[in-house]
């Protein structure tokens, strides 16, 4: 009888992977390179994200045939696509229905809400279009937990949504705003949808926790949507006072100069002000300095 | 007719089954067919609710029409629709003699109910309305939203644990996919479970004593039912052929036949047993004049005793000093009117709290006094109010909780969030936390942060978020308090102050 990859053989390989990946410290190799951000501009948020990963070099550059490719936005929040708490629905659409362009097997979309998640996702408008692009939208399972090795100094061990882990591709769509204890809740922040546990605790130290908690989550790409912003009132916001429309779609490999970008260059705040993406930069995550980033703009 | 009865049975189990499972957030914001559809048929609450406030609805009429058939059919309803009665007669059927046990105080026992009724009646009169305790259908909802629902959930979630655990990949998923069609979506848990089980599983396990001893004995509905079908001119008959051998009524689970030659109209349901035992097939129903009728008889002793317990009974509760001054943790949900004029409509039938979204609402006991038992109370360490929800005005069928646009709702403050220093992270220890202010979902946050320098114990300063309150904001949602990462007792604690629904309960506003 063939005998088959099973899912623990899996998560041991992968976390073996990763350790070794981590051993060799590719990010250092990287880190010397300039990092790069795209930038894409429009009205049609779809196009533009479309433009943005065309810039970037296009899809199959990043997913390959056959695929499992989950896609993390953030659905935290039980408000409207105006209100800007959540990720664009367009944007997800779109990635959707790219990364079936580039073969992709399954597409699953998902976020650990912090809202009820059938309101969530409703309300988000992000369950309607990524399912109506194909993606297979899930509520997360309790059960699909698992308390995994996170290895930070200040997190050790945390409880991670496994279908995360078992994934061959994680694409990371956040989206751009305030946070009342964050500053700002980006790229990094975004995979607190990831893991599981009573979140409330990772708030203790909240900096560090994002820090390691990205640390662990290794995204194949990052897409930041910033079609509009939340700028007061954050993370879940709710007047429409708040918003900025920004037309922007963002997207790099590198986590870290994404958040810097955009702490920069939406907020006007100086990344240093801000202790994760210090900290990340301190984990060799990725490249926090402005001068570093090449930003590229795409049309 | 036993066959049609049993069709019947089943058909209005099934609709009250899947009404039930569908009083539910399902992905839209307003249900359509909650179960109290059922309750609007029930003219013992319809009669409770207006003696008790002294209103009339407009879903009462559907009431009457119960009540106008009954007048001229009879108890069908308790034979034929009653899920209760369904569900009584199941358990009954368990039972293979049909010996009575109380056959010698039958004849005593038989009128229980009227003087239940009139109990419950008087005591709603003067403004105690129990009647939704001993309901059969606000017992039988109450009953499987608190009991039945969470065992059912749980062992679905065990069966498919067990299958993951043989190697079943899709169980989980299985498993997700009836939480989003016919389960609970998320795992329910509600206080006082025993309290309500004991209840439902006594009243089930009498049937072993006698079949159908509630509905016998017990049912206040019955007995209402009961008078009206005194009048009714359906009736059941026997021919020439009858040789009153008795085994119609060693059949019958009603007390209609405790003697065969005496047929007591008020008690029969109809159930065709009777027709289908007779060894001459000659037991007939149909529109008959009768030569004479049988009933129950009630003394008119008892008939007043019951009346004046009850009377004394609504004012021996008033001693109780939460009669006084209330319980702080009595959060009532958004949209209750004041607590006097709710105790008199809320019937405690607890689909606010199977529609809850978050299971926040709970079952109370006895913080609200004896008549408040099992109403709503919002216990935010167990799930909070969501900003943009309004299904628990949508389904309280009598009015208690009133039905809300989502802009009323955010309006409503059905408490306070006050911050306990003593205890909150920020305050005690330093350390940034600010959970609640994060989750807080009003426009303008009602909790905010100060940033204050605290001197640590080496001596070294340090900025601290230290969470605020803004009671101006505040609507007691309690999200602050269910996400507090204090697991043991939240620093941020709702209390009913400043409630909306009671006037005298405002509290300063601190802008001056």
């Amino acid at each position: 009888m063939k005998k088959r990859f099973s899912r623990r053989d899996f998560i041991f390989k992968s976390l073996g992977l990763t350790g070794g990946l981590l051993f060799f410290s590719p990010e250092n190799l990287f880190a010397k390179e300039k990092s790069v951000i795209f930038v894409a501009k429009g009205k049609d948020v779809a196009k533009t994200t479309r433009s943005c990963i065309d810039a970037i070099g296009g899809i199959s550059k990043f997913i390959s045939r056959n695929d499992i490719v989950v896609i993390k936005p953030n659905i935290a929040w039980d408000r409207r696509v105006e209100q800007a708490a959540n990720t664009h629905p367009e944007v997800v659409a779109e990635m959707v229905r790219l990364a079936y362009q580039a073969g992709a097997k399954k597409v699953k979309v998902f976020d650990n809400t912090c809202d009820d998640p059938r309101r969530t996702y409703k309300t988000s408008g992000i369950a309607d279009a990524a399912k109506k692009a194909g993606a297979f939208v899930s509520y997360v399972n309790d059960k699909k937990f698992k308390k995994m090795m996170i290895g930070g100094k200040h997190i050790k061990k945390w409880k991670v949504y496994t279908e995360v882990i078992e994934a061959d591709k994680v694409i990371n769509i956040p989206i751009a705003k305030q946070h009342g204890s964050a500053i700002l809740s980006m790229a990094l922040k975004n995979w607190f949808g990831a893991v599981g546990g009573f979140r409330g605790r990772l708030h203790w130290g909240l900096h560090h926790s994002i820090a390691e908690i990205a640390h662990f989550f290794k995204p194949t790409l990052t897409v930041m949507d910033a079609t509009r912003i939340l700028i007061n009132n954050g993370p879940q916001g709710g007047s429409l006072k708040d918003v900025k429309v920004m037309d922007m779609v963002i997207a790099s490999t590198d986590q870290v100069a994404i958040d810097a970008f955009c702490a920069k260059y939406l907020f006007g705040i100086d990344p240093y002000d801000i202790p994760y993406i210090k900290y990340a930069n301190e984990l060799k995550m990725g490249v926090m300095e402005i001068d570093k980033i090449k930003i590229i703009r795409a049309t | 007719m036993k066959n049609l009865r049993v069709i019947s049975q089943w058909l209005f189990f099934l609709i009250f089954i899947f009404l039930f499972v569908q009083t539910t957030y399902r992905g839209v914001d307003e249900i359509s067919y909650p179960v109290r559809i059922f309750l609007f048929f029930d003219p013992l609450i319809a009669i409770s609710t207006i003696i008790s406030s002294h209103r009339i609805a407009f879903y009462m009429i559907f009431s009457a029409i119960t009540l106008l058939f009954t007048l001229f059919m009879g108890r069908f309803f308790c034979g034929w629709v009653c899920p209760f009665g369904t569900l009584n007669q199941w358990i009954a059927n368990l039972k293979k003699s049909s010996s009575l046990f109380l056959s010698k105080r039958q004849n005593q026992l038989i009128s229980l109910k009227y003087y239940l009724l009139i109990f419950f009646l008087a005591s709603s009169f003067f403004s105690l309305p129990l009647i939704g305790l001993f309901d059969p259908l606000s017992l039988l909802i109450r009953s499987f939203t608190i009991v039945i629902e969470p065992i059912v959930s749980f062992i679905f979630s065990l069966i498919f644990e067990i299958l993951n655990l043989l190697g079943f990949r899709y169980a989980f998923d299985i498993n997700q996919f009836l939480k989003e069609t016919i389960l609970p979506f998320r795992e329910p848990h509600y206080i006082h479970f025993l309290l309500v089980g004991f209840l439902f599983f006594i009243i089930l396990s009498l049937n072993f004593i006698e079949k159908r001893f509630w509905c016998k004995y017990l049912c206040p509905l019955g007995a209402l039912l009961g008078i009206f079908a005194r009048f009714s001119i359906f009736i059941r008959y026997t021919g020439d052929r009858c040789n009153l051998c008795g085994d119609c009524s060693n059949v019958c689970p009603s007390n209609a036949l405790i003697l065969p030659e005496k047929w007591l109209k008020s008690e029969c349901f109809f159930c065709g047993q009777c027709q289908n035992i007779c060894p001459k097939r000659d037991v007939h129903f149909g529109f008959v004049k009768t030569k004479k009728a049988f009933y129950p008889s009630l003394s008119r002793r008892r008939f007043i005793s019951s009346a004046l317990g009850g009377f004394f009974f609504s004012f021996f509760i008033r001693i109780d000093p939460v009669k006084k001054k209330k319980d702080p943790f009595l959060i009532r949900p958004p949209g209750a009117i004041s607590e006097d004029e709710f105790l008199k409509r809320c019937i405690k039938c607890g689909e606010c709290m199977k529609v809850c979204l978050t299971g926040g609402l709970q079952p109370l006991f006895l913080e609200a006094g004896i008549d408040g038992i099992f109403s709503p109370v919002l216990v935010p360490k167990i799930g909070y109010c969501q900003y943009y929800c309004t299904l628990c005005g949508q389904v309280c069928p009598t009015g208690a909780i009133k039905k809300l646009t989502i802009k009323e709702k955010q309006k409503i403050k059905i408490g306070i969030a006050t911050i306990d220093t003593t205890r909150c992270i920020p305050y005690l220890y330093g350390v940034d936390c600010i959970v609640c202010e994060e989750h807080c979902p009003t426009e303008k946050k009602a909790i905010w942060f100060k940033e204050e320098e605290k001197v640590m114990k080496n001596g070294k300063k340090k900025k601290v978020k230290l969470p605020k309150v803004d009671p101006e904001l505040c609507i007691g949602c309690g999200i602050c308090e269910y996400k507090c990462p204090l697991l043991d007792k939240p620093a941020i604690i709702v209390t009913n102050l400043g409630e909306t629904r009671e006037e005298e309960n405002y509290i300063p506003i601190p802008s001056i």
